[in-house]
């Protein structure tokens, strides 16, 4: 099969155009890594370039300096992204299964309910007590695992998504004997792997960034997870710019330039795999949302 | 479909008025809690004078207990370390011991909203002006220590000055006690000396020498001076130059007119002063003393005089001498750093409040009195004071003879220095002055104690509540219109100014200055000042 010659000229100029944009989108990228392997002094008098004019990994030597404490963290992180996303998937795959049986009496009241929770919030202080007060979380992991497994959005976008199961599969299981939680373990939960990957990247990243949490409730430094440890150094080196620092010993070192892009990279690279592990799920789970209602 | 339309309706009405029953109990459930501690506290408190009097007039520390302590910043490295050795001398000497927290710097404002609103049980925190200190004891948040002064922490309510206990009286009531540490915190210039001695400029000592100096580094050296964000530069240095004082923290362009006049209270856009400021700093802004984008620009000028592209920056004296000090260490290719303070434009320094870093009791404490015994024992056992401080001899730091502090160690890592937010108790008594301060540091200080004027201005509470949506107009315009002419960035200053008033002027700033006024005159009458 030969292309025309109209075709190939067209996919010369859409590979040229992609990889334009491709190059653009990845230049900002670049930069950071750039700027992270620079030496301060030439970021400071000339600015961040494309190629380091010397090349130098005293940022990251900083950032590392206390090793056990970034590798920590980084377990800290690591265990609750993945408890938080399985169990998190399990309760939001399951009220959603539920949610989306026709057979449920009160589907819609109960679907209500959930819904009617995203229109307002109890606001910061409220939830804080609750948290502190009442269920004694201060200084806890649960406070930062539980508080964020469920949300209404994503029980919403679930059981959009489980809509689209014929219920004909529900029946015809349920003819063959099966039982309420074989059907939706053995059916259901295969058959909605684009919405489970989908809510499952939502939940994996949310987990992975959530720094505020563990900036309110947690206050061992052991504890801290790697992303508010490392805002934590930044948060540092912007008081350094107020008139508190005036109260500050003159050994109080400001973290640099250099130091905050070093930041950037040791805290993206990990999660940055996850997309093409779970991309090919995610594009069409993306167009799930958009079929709403 | 109406039928359930009708349904729905029940179910949200059903809602609402069960968030509306849940928050209720919620309320007094809190409440209701708080008062049960109070309660608990009182008999406590009552128990131990019972047991204080038999027991050779010493307060009863037969129960055990676990102190909740929370500081601003972070935690060092070596703080549990330092804890641990702490709690052991402490829980000898007063059967307690602290478990120390930190907020960490990030939304630290945030938290201390959390920490007081929610009635967490914590028995001691830092405690500041500049961190609400005043705001928060107005609405009760903190516990009121007057009785329990004399007879927990009698050391520290005997030897703590007098002024300085009126400082953190707020309404008839103590709410924290101020660290024992006069501080002058005046805003300055550092300036490159070596640069200025090189191209035979005058020594720096007012207005037209600063402009002498930083012409010359632009014409000579080809240097932009102030390379970075140039705003505080140039804003302290109006304010300082014709002595406006800013009252009750910042008031934006509400300003008192003089130090001696404090009744006189202006919006300085609208003097004659602020039209002459505009137009200096306009041949300045085109001299190129400063870039063009200095008020969009993050970084600090400092760091461009550290690789030898900058020559002025602002700092408050202590900032100051760090960062000389800093300089003096890490960058042997700059051979003298200068400093000008700005209280030699009029000849007078103010000290900080006493409150301007201290220790407060929050009202939810379980154990007050074993808090304050415990603050009493840092303040004034050196023992304590330097583990605390400083960290562990030898580890963190070592003293010469002369009580002068090394941290860290000569040829230990630099790491090993020791330092937390530990300005809330501090106590001159005890302080070592580091041993590789700034020469000039002692004399500044010395200067500034001898033409030393009190802080009137900075303990006028305002909370803006009558003026808020003007105050935030105001501050819009300011913003805008305001800065840009402060930097002299506008192409013709008359218009500028006269745009920048009318602006003001639609936004309400008339009665922002109305109600500043008020309080300024409320204030003055109760301190009786002129």
């Amino acid at each position: 099969m030969r292309a025309e010659r109209s075709t190939i000229v067209f996919n010369i100029m859409g590979y040229i155009v992609i990889s334009v944009l491709t190059l653009l989108c990845l230049l900002p990228f670049w930069l950071i890594i750039s700027g992270s392997l620079s030496a301060e002094d030439d970021i400071i008098r000339d600015g961040f370039r494309l190629v380091p004019q010397h090349f130098s990994i005293e940022a990251y030597k900083a950032v590392f300096s206390n090793p056990m404490q970034i590798l920590k963290a980084y377990e800290v992180t690591i265990r609750l992204t993945l408890t938080g996303t399985v169990l998190g998937l399990f309760f939001t795959s399951m009220a959603g299964y539920v949610l989306s049986r026709k057979d449920f009496k009160y589907r819609d009241k109960l679907a209500f309910f959930i819904y009617f929770t995203t229109l307002f919030s109890g606001g910061l202080i409220p939830w804080y007590i609750m948290i502190v007060n009442y269920l004694n979380w201060k200084d806890s992991y649960l406070a930062l695992l539980v508080p964020s497994l469920l949300s209404a959005w994503n029980i919403i976008l679930m059981k959009n998504f489980m809509k689209s199961i014929p219920d004909s599969i529900v029946e015809s299981a349920k003819i063959d004997g099966a039982g309420e939680f074989t059907i939706y373990r053995r059916l259901i939960l295969p058959l909605s792997t684009p919405g489970l990957a989908t809510i499952g990247l939502f939940l994996g990243l949310a987990y992975w960034n959530d720094w505020f949490s563990a900036n309110v409730f947690i206050t061992t430094e052991s504890k801290y997870p790697l992303q508010f440890l490392l805002y934590k150094i930044l948060a540092s080196a912007a008081v350094l710019k107020t008139n508190i620092a005036g109260n500050l010993g003159a050994d109080f070192q400001a973290p640099a330039e250099t130091l905050k892009m070093a930041v950037a990279i040791v805290v993206t690279g990990p999660i940055i795999f996850l997309y093409p592990f779970v991309q090919r799920y995610f594009v069409k789970g993306l167009t799930i949302g958009a079929v709403k209602g | 479909m109406k039928k359930r339309l009708f349904k729905l309706m029940t179910v949200c009405m059903a809602v609402a008025m069960l968030t509306a029953m849940l928050s209720a109990c919620g309320g007094s459930g809190g409440s209701g809690g708080s008062t049960g501690s109070d309660e608990g506290k009182g008999t406590d408190s009552s128990a131990k004078e019972t047991t204080a009097t038999t027991d050779d007039g010493k307060p009863d520390t037969s129960k055990k207990v676990v102190l909740n302590w929370y500081l601003l910043g972070d935690a060092h490295a070596d703080t549990p370390k330092v804890v641990a050795e702490w709690n052991k001398m402490l829980e000898k000497d007063l059967n307690a011991t602290v478990k120390l927290n930190f907020t960490t710097w990030n939304d630290w404002q945030t938290k201390y909203n959390l920490l007081l609103a929610s009635g967490e049980k914590v028995d001691m925190l830092f405690a500041s002006s500049w961190a609400d200190f005043f705001k928060y004891s107005k609405q009760g948040a903190f516990l009121d220590l007057k009785d329990l002064l004399p007879k927990y922490a009698p050391e520290t309510w005997k030897e703590v000055p007098e002024q300085d206990w009126k400082d953190v009286t707020v309404g008839d009531k103590i709410f924290a006690v101020p660290s024992t540490y006069p501080e002058y915190t005046p805003d300055g210039l550092v300036y490159r000396e070596d640069w200025r001695e090189e191209l035979n400029v005058p020594e720096i000592t007012d207005l037209d020498s600063i402009e002498k100096y930083l012409d010359a580094v632009k014409t000579v050296k080809k240097v932009t001076p102030i390379k970075g964000k140039a705003w505080n530069e140039v804003n302290t240095l109006f304010h300082s130059y014709y002595d406006f004082k800013n009252i009750g923290g910042d008031s934006g362009v509400i300003v008192a007119k003089s130090y001696d006049t404090p009744r006189d209270v202006v919006a300085y856009p609208f003097t004659t002063e602020f039209e002459e400021w505009a137009k200096r700093m306009k041949t300045w802004a085109d001299k190129g003393y400063w870039t063009s984008n200095t008020l969009s620009i993050q970084q600090e000028s400092g760091d461009f005089i550290k690789t030898g592209t900058g020559a002025v920056y602002w700092r408050n004296a202590p900032g100051a001498s760090g960062f000389i000090s800093d300089i003096e260490k890490n960058y042997k290719q700059i051979k003298k750093m200068g400093y000008f303070p700005f209280t030699r434009f009029h000849n007078y320094a103010v000290p900080n409040l006493g409150i301007n870093n201290g220790m407060a009791i929050p009202k939810n404490s379980e154990n007050p009195e074993r808090s304050l015994m415990v603050l009493e024992k840092l303040r004034n056992d050196p023992k304590y004071y330097d583990l605390m401080t400083y960290g562990i001899e030898g580890e963190n730091y070592t003293l010469n003879d002369k009580g002068e502090i090394t941290s860290p160690p000569e040829g230990k890592d630099p790491k090993k220095g020791y330092s937390i937010a530990s300005w809330g108790w501090r106590y001159a008594k005890n302080d070592h002055p580091s041993s590789s301060r700034w020469a000039g540091e002692d004399a500044l200080i010395a200067e500034f104690k001898a033409e030393s004027k009190p802080e009137i201005f900075s303990p006028i509470l305002m909370d803006y509540q009558p003026v808020k949506s003007q105050l935030a107009a105001v501050n819009q315009v300011y913003q805008q219109f305001g800065m840009p002419l402060m930097m002299g960035l506008v192409p013709d200053v008359d218009k500028a100014i006269e745009n920048y008033r009318n602006k003001l002027k639609a936004a309400g700033v008339d009665d922002v200055l109305a109600y500043v006024q008020k309080e300024v005159n409320a204030y003055a009458d109760e301190k009786g000042l002129k």
